[in-house]
């Protein structure tokens, strides 16, 4: 009896702690923003970064990008650089709209 | 002797002719054949190897040389030489050992003043050059334009 209402109380515990840790998770950002000064809340919302999974690198902030080695980026730039002149040299042998628009695969601009 | 778009048109000893008023210089890997701001007094035939043509361009504070593009055996680099101001408007570097022709201006002018169906034939040849190079870019030009009005309307 004594072992079973030992088991009842820590796992009612367990769920309040469950239960807190939920709603700590789950609490609308803007609710604890709006208790801030308005200069406060304008940072923390600059400072919130967007949600990481399925992320489209076009979108990576400057920051960011500028994290590429700088060799790296040089690389890209000659790949780009390329890459441009050959689609440039497609349009010439047969010039048309399309082909002087034509999508490029540069990792510098996408 | 690899076929060299500055000599297409020309009769085998004429081309011969105009070769034997340069000289030939091997540029080690890594070398520069010539600077950006340098004074042109030679157009120069790459016989061997390969040429990078750079730029100089701002990347995070630091000037870095872009490439512009690349020539291969026969085709003609510098041809600032031969048109004024006669400054290089590029920087030329060998990626790999290549060896060049280098024609001086004066030796140049001074036999076409003499061979005028000559110097006909390679000032087309050169013009060839000059516009394939100025297509080329601005179709280039006109792509990055077009991808800066799309990145600003989007």
């Amino acid at each position: 009896m004594e072992m079973l209402l030992m088991g009842v109380c820590l796992s009612v515990f367990g769920l309040a702690v469950v239960c807190l840790a939920f709603g700590a998770a789950t609490r609308d950002a803007d609710n604890v923003i709006a208790a801030a000064p308005a200069v406060e809340k304008e940072m923390i919302k600059a400072a919130a970064s967007p949600a990481r999974f399925f992320v489209d690198p076009s979108v990576l902030p400057m920051a960011a990008r500028t994290r590429v080695p700088i060799e790296a980026l040089l690389l890209q730039i000659e790949n780009h650089v390329r890459l441009e002149h050959a689609a440039a040299e497609c349009f010439l042998e047969s010039p048309n709209a399309s082909l002087l628009h034509s999508r490029t695969m540069s990792t510098l601009v996408n | 002797m690899v076929d060299i778009d500055l000599l297409k048109g020309l009769a085998p000893e004429e081309a011969e002719r105009v070769l034997a008023l340069g000289k030939r210089a091997v540029v080690a890997t890594g070398a520069e054949l010539f600077h950006l701001g340098d004074a042109a007094e030679c157009i120069y035939l790459v016989a061997r190897g390969r040429l990078r043509l750079t730029l100089p361009m701002q990347v995070r504070s630091h000037e870095e040389d872009i490439l512009v593009e690349e020539r291969s055996s026969g085709q003609t680099v510098g041809w600032s030489a031969l048109i004024p101001p006669y400054r290089f408007t590029l920087t030329a570097s060998a990626p790999l050992e290549t060896e060049v022709i280098a024609l001086p201006r004066e030796a140049l002018t001074g036999y076409f003043a003499a061979h005028p169906d000559t110097g006909y034939k390679v000032s087309f040849n050169l013009s060839c050059v000059i516009g394939q190079r100025l297509q080329l870019f601005q179709a280039m030009w006109l792509r990055e334009i077009q991808r800066m009005v799309e990145t600003r309307c989007a």
